[in-house]
């Protein structure tokens, strides 16, 4: 599905900005990648590095003391920054919906299963006959694995499984073409994980949804996503297909990530591998490539002047001096940050 | 009703058991232990060893604690006080008969108030957080706690009352009604509406306004910076961004998802919130003249009918538990975690 | 949205920017902090400020009210229920022209009698007058008594008539009264001024018993501060150590002091002072200790809950396995932390301590009759709630603004401090 190249958002030069008593925060800085339709992306960082933010950006659900600072979020070729509120009301919901990491509390839980699910379809077609709308939240929930009397539950009757599938579900209702999932399987334990997952993928191909897959856990990325991004403290470091990436990585820091994923076909003599240093405070951010203090292959450029993201392969994007041609210095003074 | 939350109620019921004995104990040992003297300060410094010992004869305060305390306990359980000392010694548990529904038909009227107002005005508040209508309602609301609840009833007294004249000053019907009045329940609204007496029905209307107007909006203070604190908890909550997230638009997240959660714990403050009331419904009906159980402690203390306050207190003591049971009961209601 | 088109340098440097105030915050001292916090807490920053500066004001005039109260609360100064600012007005004798009085007292005797319009101040006039010259006789050793028998007339004509058959001796009215009256009556003349017209009147008005409203309502400052302030501390003195004690301990200490407290929390806290102030009798100290029983719970359950948390916090278990001792841990890192919540209840508890010491004295219930003191005067004004609206507004109002100012601050404080805001 990946290679078909149908773009469904396109992200610019987006960027994210929290202001805090410390100083603002570049949650997200200069972002800019493409969303195929039909294709699960992976997300990957560390805590901290920006992925929710980036996920809800691409809503416009980024609260104050946070801002979307500038960029552009092309979706089917309408850049969702333009919207009115009302439009981005219509938006959410019935072309991206997002699932997030605590099943427990993302259900309001004084309202049944059932409710919520005709809640949101009548905000959003408020002509669908109620007969109409019940047969649609029928087949969908049985679809999803849980039974038709489970839909006068409360949500604390539902397993945590359950309630995540139940968001899965709220998310499909209104037939949303992009479904966020961030973290989304986080809490639950192993095998209801697994199921979930292998659940989102059979959605996929069934409905032909898209799904960003934001997630700290590689080895799940590795089993489900068709292209990998990883993102190291607000900016992309690496994007491309799941198999190029975790064959031959390029960024260095991909290079560390991968290495300190613990694997079951690591030998017990085998040392996992700890990247040395810490993740950037993001009030005060390095100069240049973000990741220069921890880079085991820096070099002076990388000190000085931030990389941009290009493609050095077929469908393979790297942010890193490396990969890319070094300009003169003088060309680029006003790019070195304080 | 599942069978869990009968579980719910019969345990919750159970445990007002010593809490209300807690209460009765302290009453009885506030009667007796604390350093005053009932009998002293009644008949004056000069009284005679003779007196004390008739007076305390008749009070029972002669009998060892443990007898006074057991005999109390009695009294509270089958309700039976005995006499009053003063004004015409009835049976006490006639009197309280006659005040205690004057004292709800006064504090039901300001509680609704209370509640339908407050908790509307923390909601907007929250809803607008730190924006100018916030602060403006959070400074009515501490203002309005700060007037004292009798300073807030004699003015508005002197307005409606002296100045324009519109409503009656004080008491609870027309004196000239009263006389023919028939109240077989004390409640007047519910007497006049039963004898078809609409007069009384509207002079009693006219007369509870100021009361419970005073009463509730004296209470509203609390109850809007409740609803706003607990409002902009919820409005945090994740299924509030989830909703949002479904497009689902901000007036119904804010008025409906999160109000509705934030009706659980409004509710057990309103239960709190209960006690306050009580304790304005004293000072309130001493300001109208309203002749309900607050009244009738403030009287009978300043006559020092040691009886008589002594089961008032009591009696307050056990409405407290009441309500903190009938607030249980409606949590389990409102609350589906509770229910299932 | 005209800001995306902007390169990314513009943006890049934009994000990383911090306002400079931000950055003088970790340069400047206690004080100048406090000033450039404004910008970051907004609105309650102002509560914050402007209660501290009312508190400051009420706090001085309750220490040193004599400062501010032109009169002594307690003594008579002028004629009764005068209305704010209106001065008393001045009253004349009027006497027969023949009968050869030079003098009030020569007419002030067992057997003479006065008269003056029924109901009307001229009767203040005539009482004050009276007084004055007692206390002048006995000052001089005299002995004398004097005491002219009132006559109480319908008008000022009918009073006249009978001055002019000498059926009394005098007669008092005001001067406004007289005019184009007293001509019509050829044997009567005015002898002079009883009582002069003063120039200025009571800022506040006089209270039934002719004392100055605004004196009283000063020196009601001091025993509202005294009494909120002192209760407040008893209670933090049993609260705050109950809390961490049962906390620290718990078991069965802690299930019984919690119960209990609930219960004393759960009662009205007003019929529970009221019931104690009526057991203990009338005094400061004992309304002191009513109110303070009231609030040992809401310490205790603050307190109680705050160390429960931070006991479950690992820096805790850490200090306890390296084997700090149970005083160290209290002091070093309970205390620390259960400190900002006390400040802010504190407050607030001053607040509603005032609110229940002025409703125990509006119920009769607490301090000696003649106490300057808001609650006992807005209880005896409730008598005159018809005719003199400023016995109730004016103590009232200093009621409600002290009230005000202590429960702003506390609010506004626990706004601020709230955890989750400073965190940002
Ligand atoms: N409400 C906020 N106010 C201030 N700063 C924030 C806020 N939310 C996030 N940040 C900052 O933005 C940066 C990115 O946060 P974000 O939650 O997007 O990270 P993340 O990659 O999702 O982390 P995690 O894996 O822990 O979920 C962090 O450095 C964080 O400190
Ligand atoms: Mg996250």
């Amino acid at each position: 599905m990946a290679n078909e190249k149908d773009v469904l958002v396109q992200i610019r030069n987006l960027y994210v900005t929290y202001g805090t008593r410390l100083g603002s925060v570049s949650a997200v800085d200069d972002v800019s990648f493409d969303i195929y339709r039909g294709e699960i992306l992976g997300l990957v960082g560390e805590s901290g590095c920006g992925k929710s933010t980036l996920g809800k950006a691409l809503m416009r659900m980024i609260k104050s003391p946070g801002e979307i600072t500038g960029g552009q979020v092309i979706f089917n070729g309408e850049d969702i920054m333009e919207y009115s509120d009302k439009q981005m009301r219509d938006f959410r919901g019935r072309r991206t919906s997002m699932i997030f990491q605590d099943p427990m509390t993302s259900l309001n839980p004084v309202q049944r299963v059932d409710e919520h699910m005709i809640e949101a379809i009548e905000v959003h077609e408020p002509k669908t006959k109620k007969a109409n709308i019940t047969d649609r939240i029928t087949s969908l929930i049985e679809r999803l694995g849980i039974q038709k009397r489970r839909l006068t539950d409360y949500p604390h009757q539902l397993s945590g499984g359950m309630r995540q599938r139940v968001m899965v579900g709220l998310g499909l209702v209104l037939n949303a073409h992009l479904i966020i999932a961030d973290e989304a399987t986080t809490s639950l334990d192993v095998i209801v994980e697994a199921n979930l997952v292998d659940q989102l993928r059979e959605i996929r191909d069934e409905f032909g949804v898209t799904i960003l897959m934001i997630t700290h856990n590689i080895a799940l990325v590795a089993e489900i996503a068709d292209r990998i991004a990883v993102m190291y403290a607000g900016r992309f470091a690496e994007i491309g297909p799941i198999n190029d990436v975790f064959e031959d990585p390029m960024h260095p820091y991909t290079q560390g990530l991968l290495r300190s994923v613990p694997s079951i076909r690591l030998d017990d003599q085998e040392e996992l591998y700890k990247m040395p240093g810490e993740p950037p405070n993001l009030t005060q951010p390095p100069s240049g490539c973000r990741f220069h203090p921890r880079c085991p292959q820096a070099i002076p450029i990388c000190a000085r002047i931030q990389p941009e993201l290009l493609e050095t392969k077929q469908g393979r994007l790297v942010n890193c001096w490396l990969f890319q041609d070094q300009p003169e210095e003088a060309a680029h003074p006003i790019m070195v940050t304080a | 009703m599942s069978s869990s939350l009968r579980n719910f109620l019969i345990t919750r019921a159970l445990l007002t058991i010593p809490m209300v004995l807690i209460l009765i104990t302290m009453v009885f040992f506030i009667m007796r232990i604390l350093p005053g003297d009932p009998i002293r300060s009644e008949l004056g410094p000069k009284a005679t060893e003779e007196q004390v010992e008739i007076i305390a004869e008749r009070l029972g305060l002669n009998k060892p604690l443990y007898q006074q305390y057991y005999e109390f306990l009695w009294q509270m359980i089958t309700l039976d006080f005995g006499n009053a000392l003063t004004m015409g010694e009835r049976p006490i548990k006639d009197e309280l008969a006659e005040k205690l529904p004057a004292t709800i038909e006064l504090t039901i009227p300001a509680m609704l108030f209370t509640a339908f107002f407050g908790i509307f005005a923390g909601a907007y508040a929250a809803k607008k957080r730190k924006k100018a209508q916030d602060y403006g309602i959070r400074l009515f609301s501490i203002a309005i706690y700060s007037i004292p609840i009798f300073v807030m009833g004699l003015i508005f007294q002197i307005i409606f009352s002296v100045r324009l004249n519109i409503l009656p000053i004080a008491g609870r019907l027309d004196p000239l009604l009263l006389v023919t009045f028939e109240s077989p329940t004390n409640f007047y609204i519910i007497d006049s509406i039963l004898t078809q007496n609409w007069a009384a029905l509207r002079s009693t209307i006219a007369h509870l306004i100021l009361p419970a107007l005073t009463l509730g909006l004296a209470l509203t203070g609390v109850f809007i910076r409740l609803t706003r604190v607990n409002m902009i908890e919820a409005q945090e909550s994740d299924f509030i961004t989830a909703g949002r997230a479904r497009g689902i638009p901000e007036n119904k997240l804010h008025y409906r998802h999160a109000l509705r959660n934030t009706f659980i714990p409004i509710l057990t403050l309103i239960g709190l919130q209960f006690a306050i009331l009580l304790a304005g419904a004293v000072l309130t009906e001493t300001t109208f003249s309203w002749p309900g159980m607050g009244r009738y402690l403030v009287t009978r203390i300043q006559l020092r009918d040691y009886n008589a306050v002594q089961a008032t207190i009591g009696v307050f003591a056990l409405f407290v538990a009441v309500i903190s049971v009938v607030m249980d009961v409606l949590y389990a209601f409102i609350d589906p975690r509770i229910r299932y | 949205m005209t800001e995306q088109q902007n390169s990314p340098e513009k943006k890049a440097s934009t994000a990383t920017e911090i306002p400079q105030w931000q950055l003088d915050l970790d340069q400047v001292g206690f004080v100048r902090r406090i000033f450039i916090a404004r910008k970051w807490y907004g609105g309650d920053w102002w509560f914050v400020v402007v209660s501290a500066v009312l508190l400051l004001f009420i706090i001085i005039v309750g220490i040193f009210p004599q400062w501010f109260a032109p009169y002594d609360p307690r003594a008579e100064v002028g004629p009764s229920l005068l209305a704010p600012g209106e001065p008393p007005s001045a009253y004349v004798l009027v006497i027969r022209t023949d009968s050869g009085v030079v003098e009030f007292k020569q007419i002030a005797n067992r057997d003479n009698n006065i008269g003056f319009v029924i109901g009307s101040p001229a009767s203040q006039a005539f009482r004050e007058v009276v007084g004055a010259l007692n206390a002048e006789s006995q000052a001089a050793g005299e002995g004398s008594q004097y005491q002219p028998r009132p006559q109480r007339f319908e008008s000022i004509e009918e009073g006249l008539a009978a001055l002019e058959n000498g059926e009394i001796d005098g007669y008092i009215a005001s001067p406004d009264e007289l005019a184009g009256v007293v001509e019509n009556f050829t044997g009567v003349e005015i002898l002079g001024g009883l009582r002069v017209e003063a120039d200025k009147g009571f800022v506040m008005g006089t209270n039934q018993i002719g004392q100055d409203v605004l004196s009283r309502t000063i020196w009601g400052t001091r025993i509202a501060l005294i009494v909120g302030l002192s209760s407040a501390i008893v209670a933090i003195m049993f609260g705050v150590p109950l809390g961490l004690i049962s906390a620290y301990i718990g078991g069965t200490l802690d299930r019984g002091l919690t119960l209990v407290m609930d219960s004393l929390y759960s009662f009205p806290g007003l019929i529970l002072a009221i019931s104690i102030a009526a057991v203990l009798g009338a005094g400061i100290g004992n309304v002191i200790v009513a109110i303070a029983v009231l609030y040992i719970p809401t310490y205790y359950r603050i307190v109680r809950g705050q160390v429960l948390s931070v006991k479950s916090e690992l820096y805790v278990e850490a200090a306890r396995s390296l084997g700090a001792k149970g005083s160290t841990i209290l002091v070093h890192y309970i205390f620390p932390k259960v400190i900002p919540s006390v400040v802010i209840i504190f407050s607030v508890n001053v607040a509603d301590a005032i609110l229940t010491q002025a409703a125990l004295s509006f119920l009769g219930l607490g301090l000696p009759p003649d106490t300057p003191d808001w609650g006992i005067d807005l209880a005896r004004g409730q008598d005159y709630v018809r005719r003199a609206w400023w016995l109730i507004a004016f103590p009232g109002l200093m009621v409600s603004l002290v009230t005000l100012s202590f429960s702003m601050l506390g609010e506004s404080l626990s706004e601020i401090l709230n955890p989750r805001l400073s965190e940002l």
